[in-house]
């Protein structure tokens, strides 16, 4: 993994331009309002460069937040209307199914969610077919932070502003440019290809970048006694109840979060319809009472604190105790953008200092 | 089967069974000639058609929809086609502001003994649709992205209430603490600009109430929770006005809420001021000067001044203090004159139906559907019962596109005519920044215009101008066709 | 579904601009369509036949019919599906007749619009639920408002068929204002003498209660259970105690009360009894004239009554009555001509309204039946009739005829040659309207042998003339020339308006009005006694002008109505109501605002408020369903999701 190359700060353009080529390159890109936030939209050329941090994750790269899965039509045999025949339709294709993606400017800690999705969609027994022909063709080149911020905190959980888990190539910004670092075997193919010079020489410099982001960040908090204390207070209702009282069960954290993965089916359309019937897979949002609503009316977590004490025992619990690592990346998107400016944190904080009964 | 392709537009009506559908038969009777494109729905009467039923089929594909009913005081259900009145005309002020041409969309009254009337309504609304042509799809708008301008001149001076008796309000609510379950306000969140709930059980808790600019949640939206237990809560004007909305649903009981009000100098628009700072950054430190806060970012200096940052809101305040208190501390400011159109709104104004098209699908397309803006909403009294998420009523679907979402919105704006109270936090709370609020601001309007200056928020008795009629209506003009 | 469409041709009707043929092979290829056929005559015997005979022998579960409108045949195709074993709800109707064929001719253009017309009907089928009525009790027992002839009459009839009878009266007695005529039309006979039985009747019948001086205040509930709270005025007066002698009135020293009952053409005393022949004859002290009630300082009555009847302290009470039906006869009143400053704006004495010369007319009227003029107690030489004021005159807002004043008047003006043989009358008209039967002879007869000058014109000034007489100057339209007329008295046919509080009493009842206070019937032609709300009917003027045959015949109408009602005891609910998901219900009461019918109540379920639909009170208009944001109300057959199928087969 020692190819590096170097890029001037006013290379990107061609740089990208190159990469377009074969690629579905999705970069930061600004969407002006009062209230201005940051997505991922696949890049063309003229467009300008912008190296932010996301306010949404990159994850509808792999996973978009609605999806058809497939499309069914009926026919009927204009002799006996009884006679119904169902053919499966094409899906309509997009740029996310017919090229490869590649995000650039990634976070770290966007990146190691990949690695999150991963385990539900690829690891178990079976692979997901439409997840796993998209995270195939998924290349990640990965912006490594410089400082840290008052939200994100993802030294808490394993990672750090270079951590490389998920990402292609780290990026890192010295003066005049930026270093490129391949991590992985397409990570070196993607340098390889490009025009970009050698920038050996210079890796120490971002090395150095890195450990100074690294140093700037406050300390964290040992997390590990996480998953045994979250679990204690599992049965501790007054807890929880103290921790949502703000929640307004939105889908802010989740839907934002790179880390989230839960999905939703629903089929909608009519198969003899010209269009057919469609079956989505669609997000869906553990915070919300319709998550666990049963076809009898029933519901097993129609309390707000039941929900979160779900949504933070499996990032910081039973997750964990299954695959060994938290599935929250530290990115701080649900901080920043719940409306009411809760904090997973103190949660977690919080559960720690509950003396064990 | 498409429409009858360059003969037909697709025209969709929905008629009332006992006098518009009784009336189109006797068009028919009379062999009354007609155009042929219309296609009529029958519904038992003109206030069975919900609003959301016109806009779902402009949006998915009508160029026109016709609704008609009974003439007033002919409904055979005494009052429906009153209500229906109300709400068709609402949203005929609403459509245009998400780029829809309202003449696509027109009332009217055909009793059954009318059918040469019908055949004239039928061909002059066929022959303007026809004039207009085939409805431009929103989803194929040029997408168009415009900020507001907020530069807008506060009505009053705004400040940091640095000065506000803060110990006074606590020494009330500490009072009072005992007899209440809890008192909902605010305290410091997880850095210095920015704030979240607290719920107050304990004096302790009670010295963690903070007051000034970053108090932007509205904390009526936690009231219903309390359903039927004794609450205080803590307000904003803004907020009080919510809290009478609320009152006025039903959905608490005046004896069971104490509030606690103190006059509100205005709040920080949040998000601008994360723009100003950086989105990621630390904050190391912050302190008021009366005019604007003084906050210490990654080690530099800004200063955040309440006549440039403040929230649009606040910027139209016209009551600064609770509209409704059990406990005032402070002198309650002399309220402004009459509020200017919102900045989020006046951009709308400012643009052409195929720019509003442009502008909404530019902004949609990034909306995740996290609801953020409807939880957010003191107003949204159906909680875990939103006709979003659900089959039966079955009127969205979980698809990513910008019909869906931006349905969703009109949902919203359309269920919250003459409740809501503009309080701005379904925009506040969008994690991507839609200026969804201008929807509702539009629908306010429309309802002050048509309902004698009617604003939501004030009189806890008062029928909201929708669930009421007037059997000769002042402000609306009923036959145009 | 297994679902099977039947494309009628109505004869040529239909076939003959729509491809029948072509749109039912275009409807095999529609969601769950198993079967389609064009048939000639679908409501016909072989028709319906052929229908059920589908429904066995392809299995099917819904039926579309694609004909004429639904207002026509709905009924008979539920009954159809019905017999075949399907729910009749399971059933939908595309409307190509009225809707398609008949309007246009360009066939192509019909097609294709009856396919889509199917393919709606279809959409709306797939989402259809079988709907069953519920049965429910019936209180008989019948509430009458209004003791006029009208309501005299309903209460008669309904007593006579075994019916308890509730008869609430506003005034001290009942009689209306047929008590106030001195004689009726055609006949000239005695008014008193053939309503006075009547109203005796009614005090003495054993199933009618009278509540006489009351008014309803609430009325709750729906067809077969009506809650009724009446309230009963206070009248100063114990009419258990009083027995009507009359000795009050004598003595009373309030002499100068204005006496209504004689249309304020002259005074009475504070404490009286409006009429010789009232029922109840039960005396009522006029509070605002009343010196003791006024003034503390008095109670002469108290003192003469042989029964100590009198009570000053008397408050209103109020009584519930429960009762299945209810017959609205509240009658009218005459509109305020004082409108007409040409006619002096009511300033001169001897200017007074038809009715006030009708008690002049009475032996039992303040003048013992002599005609004489107000202003001086003379009697008229000369007397000018004006018709039409207040009726027939967009000017001031009253389009519509009165109905019977042509009548009356005719009848007034040989009543006046039979008193003062020597006068002489003419009539100011703008038509006759004499329809009924030997109604034209009649006002012949005031013509040809009673010599009354009729003169059609308008009038445009009355005016004294300084010399006790007035000048009235009007138009004779078929001479073309002015008239001017010395006359010592004018009557005004006054026209006629809905009672005082009518539209009150409609709104506390839920039936419609129209703009002048008229009640609305349920079918102007078809319906003209039944309201849109069940279980409540009309009788009388309170639906519109008509004269006392007229009145009578809707009162045994009404009563009629309601007897057929109460054959059954058991009433069935039309099933399309509205139905609650309490999982859904929030319980914000938006619904119960709104519904025009009362007929949605806030219970408690699980200690949580939710709607609850009384489905025997839901009239099924579905206001609630457009009103609830979260859908949890919803109006079967008319569902948000039956509505949106429909909005789908043609939008997406």
């Amino acid at each position: 993994m020692r190819v590096i190359r170097f890029i001037q700060s006013d290379g990107f353009p061609d740089f990208l331009a190159r990469l377009s080529r074969n690629n579905r390159v999705l970069a930061p890109v600004v969407k002006p309002a009062g209230k201005r936030s940051v997505v991922f939209e696949q890049w063309r050329e003229g467009m300008p460069v912008i190296l932010e941090k996301t306010t949404v994750p990159p994850k509808e790269a792999v996973l978009p937040q609605c999806e058809t899965l497939f499309v069914c039509k009926k026919s009927k045999n204009p002799d006996n209307p009884e006679d119904v025949g169902m053919t499966l339709g094409t899906v309509p294709e997009d740029a996310s199914t017919t090229l490869p993606t590649l995000i650039f400017a990634c976070r770290s800690c966007d990146a190691r969610g990949f690695a999150v999705l991963d385990r539900p969609f690829l690891k178990g027994p079976f692979a997901d077919p439409y997840y796993k022909a998209r995270r195939a063709r998924l290349a990640v080149i990965t912006l490594t932070c410089s400082t840290g911020c008052n939200t994100c905190f993802c030294h808490w959980v394993g990672g750090g502003p270079s951590s490389p888990e998920g990402s292609d190539v780290l990026m890192t910004e010295i003066e005049d440019g930026f270093v490129l670092q391949a991590m992985t075997p397409a990570g070196e193919a993607l340098l390889e290809s490009s025009n970009l010079a050698d920038g050996k020489d210079i890796f120490p410099k971002a090395e150095a970048a890195r450990k100074a982001a690294w140093a700037s960040l406050l300390p964290a908090p040992d997390l590990k006694n996480a998953q045994q204390k979250v679990a204690a207070v599992f049965k501790n209702e007054q807890f929880w109840r103290e921790h949502a009282a703000a929640c307004l069960s939105c889908g802010a954290c989740t839907y934002f979060c790179p880390a989230c993965y839960c999905f939703n089916i629903t089929d909608e359309g009519d198969a003899f319809e010209a269009d057919g019937a469609r079956r989505l897979r669609s997000w869906d949002n553990c915070m919300s009472s319709l998550f666990t609503r049963e076809a009898s009316g029933h519901n097993s977590r129609a309390q707000k604190a039941q929900r979160l004490r779900n949504r933070v025992s499996h990032k910081f619990s039973t997750y964990p105790e299954n695959w060994g690592k938290f599935s929250c990346n530290g990115c701080g998107r649900c901080i920043s953008n719940c409306p009411v400016h809760l904090d997973i944190r103190d949660v977690v904080v919080n559960a720690l200092a509950v003396e064990d009964e | 089967m498409p429409v009858m392709q360059g003969k037909e537009l697709r025209i969709v009506g929905f008629l009332c069974n006992w006098c518009s559908y009784g009336g189109a038969d006797t068009a028919g009777v009379a062999r009354a000639e007609q155009p042929t494109d219309l296609r009529i729905i029958r519904v038992p009467c003109s206030g069975r058609v919900d609003p959301l039923f016109i806009v779902k089929a402009l949006l998915n594909g009508a160029d026109g929809v016709l609704v008609s009913g009974c003439h007033p005081r002919d409904c055979h259900y005494s009052a429906g086609n009153f209500y229906a009145r109300r709400r068709l005309e609402v949203l005929k002020r609403f459509l245009p502001v998400i780029g829809i041409d309202d003449a696509r969309f027109e009332y009217t009254w055909v009793s059954a003994a009318e059918g040469q009337r019908w055949q004239q309504v039928v061909t002059s609304f066929t022959e303007r649709v026809h004039a207009l042509g085939a409805a431009p799809r929103i989803e194929d708008a040029k997408p168009f992205l415009k900020v507001a301008d907020m530069a807008l001149k506060p009505l009053r001076t705004l400040g940091t209430g640095k000065n506000a008796p803060l110990e006074k309000l606590k020494e009330a609510i500490k009072a009072k603490l005992p007899e209440l379950e809890c008192v909902i306000g605010w305290q410091k969140g997880y850095d210095d600009i920015h704030t979240t709930p607290l719920f107050m059980k304990s004096a302790e808790e009670v010295d963690k109430l903070v007051w000034g600019p970053l108090n932007v949640v509205n904390t009526a939206n936690y009231l219903s929770q309390f359903k039927g237990k004794k609450v205080g809560i803590v307000v904003k004007g803004c907020d009080s006005r919510s809290v009478v909305e609320l009152l006025q649903e039903n959905l608490i009981s005046r004896e069971a809420v104490t509030i606690f009000a103190m006059p509100c100098e205005g709040t920080l628009d949040v998000a601008r001021v994360n723009e100003k700072l950086g989105r990621y950054t630390i904050v190391n430190a912050a302190d008021s000067d009366g005019a604007g806060l003084l906050v210490t970012v990654d080690g530099k200096k800004h200063s955040l001044a309440m006549e440039e940052l403040a929230q649009g809101k606040c910027r139209c305040c016209t009551h600064p203090s609770a509209v409704l208190t059990d406990v005032l501390v402070g002198d309650a400011p002399q309220a402004p004159a009459a509020a200017p159109t919102p900045p989020e709104l006046a951009l709308l104004d400012s643009m052409g139906l195929e720019e509003r098209r442009g502008f909404w699908r530019g902004q949609m397309e990034r909306c995740l559907r996290c609801y953020a803006c409807r939880n957010a909403c003191p107003m949204c009294v159906c909680r875990d019962h939103c006709v979003s998420d659900a089959r039966d009523p079955h009127w969205m679907t979980q698809e990513a596109d910008v019909v869906q979402k931006l349905f969703f919105q009109t949902i919203h704006a359309l269920h919250l005519a003459g409740r809501c109270t503009g309080c701005g936090e379904c925009q506040r709370a969008c994690p991507v920044g839609i200026p969804i609020l201008a929807l509702r601001q539009q629908t306010a309007r429309a309802v002050e215009e048509l309902f004698g200056g009617y604003k939501p928020g004030f009189d806890p008795a008062a029928v909201p101008p929708l669930l009421g009629y007037e059997v000769e209506e002042q402000n609306i003009r009923e036959t145009r066709i | 579904m297994r679902i099977g469409v039947f494309i009628c041709h109505c004869g040529s009707n239909i076939a003959a601009t729509v491809d029948c043929a072509k749109a039912a092979e275009i409807a095999k290829s529609f969601p769950d369509v198993v079967y389609a056929a064009d048939t000639m005559y679908t409501c016909a015997e072989p028709g319906q036949a052929a229908i059920e005979a589908a429904i066995h022998e392809h299995k099917l579960d819904g039926v579309v019919v694609a004909s004429c409108s639904p207002r026509m045949h709905e009924a008979t195709f539920r009954r159809t599906v019905e017999r075949a074993g399907l729910n009749r709800y399971m059933f939908e109707m595309a409307n190509i007749r009225e809707h398609v064929s008949w309007i246009g001719k360009d066939k192509e253009a019909n097609t294709n619009k009856t396919a889509e017309l199917v393919k709606m009907a279809v959409a709306k089928l797939r989402n259809n639920s079988p709907l069953t009525a519920k049965t429910f009790d019936v209180t008989k027992k019948v509430l009458v408002i209004g003791g006029g002839v009208a309501g005299i009459q309903a209460a008669l009839d309904c007593a006579e068929g075994g019916v308890p009878v509730i008869l609430v009266e506003r005034e001290s007695t009942i009689g209306g204002k047929m008590a106030k005529l001195d004689k009726t039309f055609p006949t000239v006979d005695c008014s008193a003498c053939i309503l006075g039985p009547k109203m005796v009747d009614v005090a003495q019948h054993p199933n009618i209660t009278l509540y006489a001086y009351s008014e309803v205040e609430e009325v709750s509930g729906y067809v077969g259970n009506f809650s009724v709270k009446i309230r009963r005025r206070a009248s100063y007066v114990d009419w258990e105690k009083c027995t009507g002698c009359g000795a009050c009135s004598e003595k009373c020293p309030s002499k100068k009360t204005p006496d209504a009952f004689n249309e304020f053409t002259g005074l009475t005393t504070a404490i009286n009894i409006p009429f010789p022949q009232a029922i109840p004859k039960k005396a009522v002290i006029n509070a605002a004239h009343c010196r003791q009630l006024t003034k503390g300082k008095c109670g002469v009555c108290a003192k003469t009554c042989p029964t100590g009847a009198i009570d000053y302290a008397m408050q209103d009470a109020f009584v519930t009555e429960e009762v299945g039906c209810i017959v609205a006869a509240t009658g009218y009143e005459l509109m305020d001509w004082t409108v007409y400053q040409e006619y002096g704006g009511g300033v001169w004495p001897d200017v007074i309204t038809s009715l006030q010369y009708e008690r002049l007319l009475s032996a039992s009227g303040p003048t013992g039946g002599h005609i004489v003029r107000p202003s001086d107690g003379r009697e008229p030489q000369t007397i000018v009739f004006i018709q039409c004021v207040g009726s027939r005159d967009k000017s001031i807002g009253r389009p519509y005829c009165s109905g019977f004043c042509c009548m009356y008047t005719a009848k007034q003006t040989i009543l006046t040659k039979d008193h003062l043989p020597w006068s002489r009358s003419y009539v100011f008209y703008m038509d006759i309207r004499a329809p009924g039967k030997m109604y034209d002879e009649f006002t012949r007869r005031a013509v040809e042998e009673y010599g009354v000058e009729y003169i059609r014109g308008r009038v445009s000034a009355i005016y004294p003339d300084g010399q006790g007489r007035y000048v009235v100057m009007g138009a004779d339209t078929l001479l073309g020339e002015q008239v001017e007329i010395k006359a010592d008295m004018v009557v005004l046919a006054v026209g006629i308006e809905a009672a005082r509080g009518a539209p009150g009493l409609a709104e506390k009842l839920r039936i419609s009005y129209d703009a002048y206070g008229f009640y609305m019937e349920s079918h102007v032609k078809l319906k003209p006694v039944e309201t849109n709300t069940a279980g409540v009917f009309l009788a009388g003027v309170c639906q519109g002008a008509k004269d006392i045959p007229a009145s009578v015949a809707q009162g045994s109408a009404a009563a009629a109505k309601v007897l057929a009602l109460f054959a059954r005891d058991k009433l069935e609910n039309d099933p399309q109501t509205a139905q609650v998901d309490i999982r859904r219900c929030v319980g914000c009461g938006k619904c119960i605002r709104c519904c025009p019918f009362g007929a949605i109540k806030d219970s408690e379920i699980r200690g949580e408020n939710k709607a609850q639909v009384i489905e025997t009170v839901c009239q099924g208009c579905g206001l609630c369903t457009a009103t609830c944001p979260q859908g949890a109300i919803q109006l079967a057959h008319a569902t948000d999701n039956q509505i949106l199928a429909e909005v789908n087969a043609l939008c997406r």
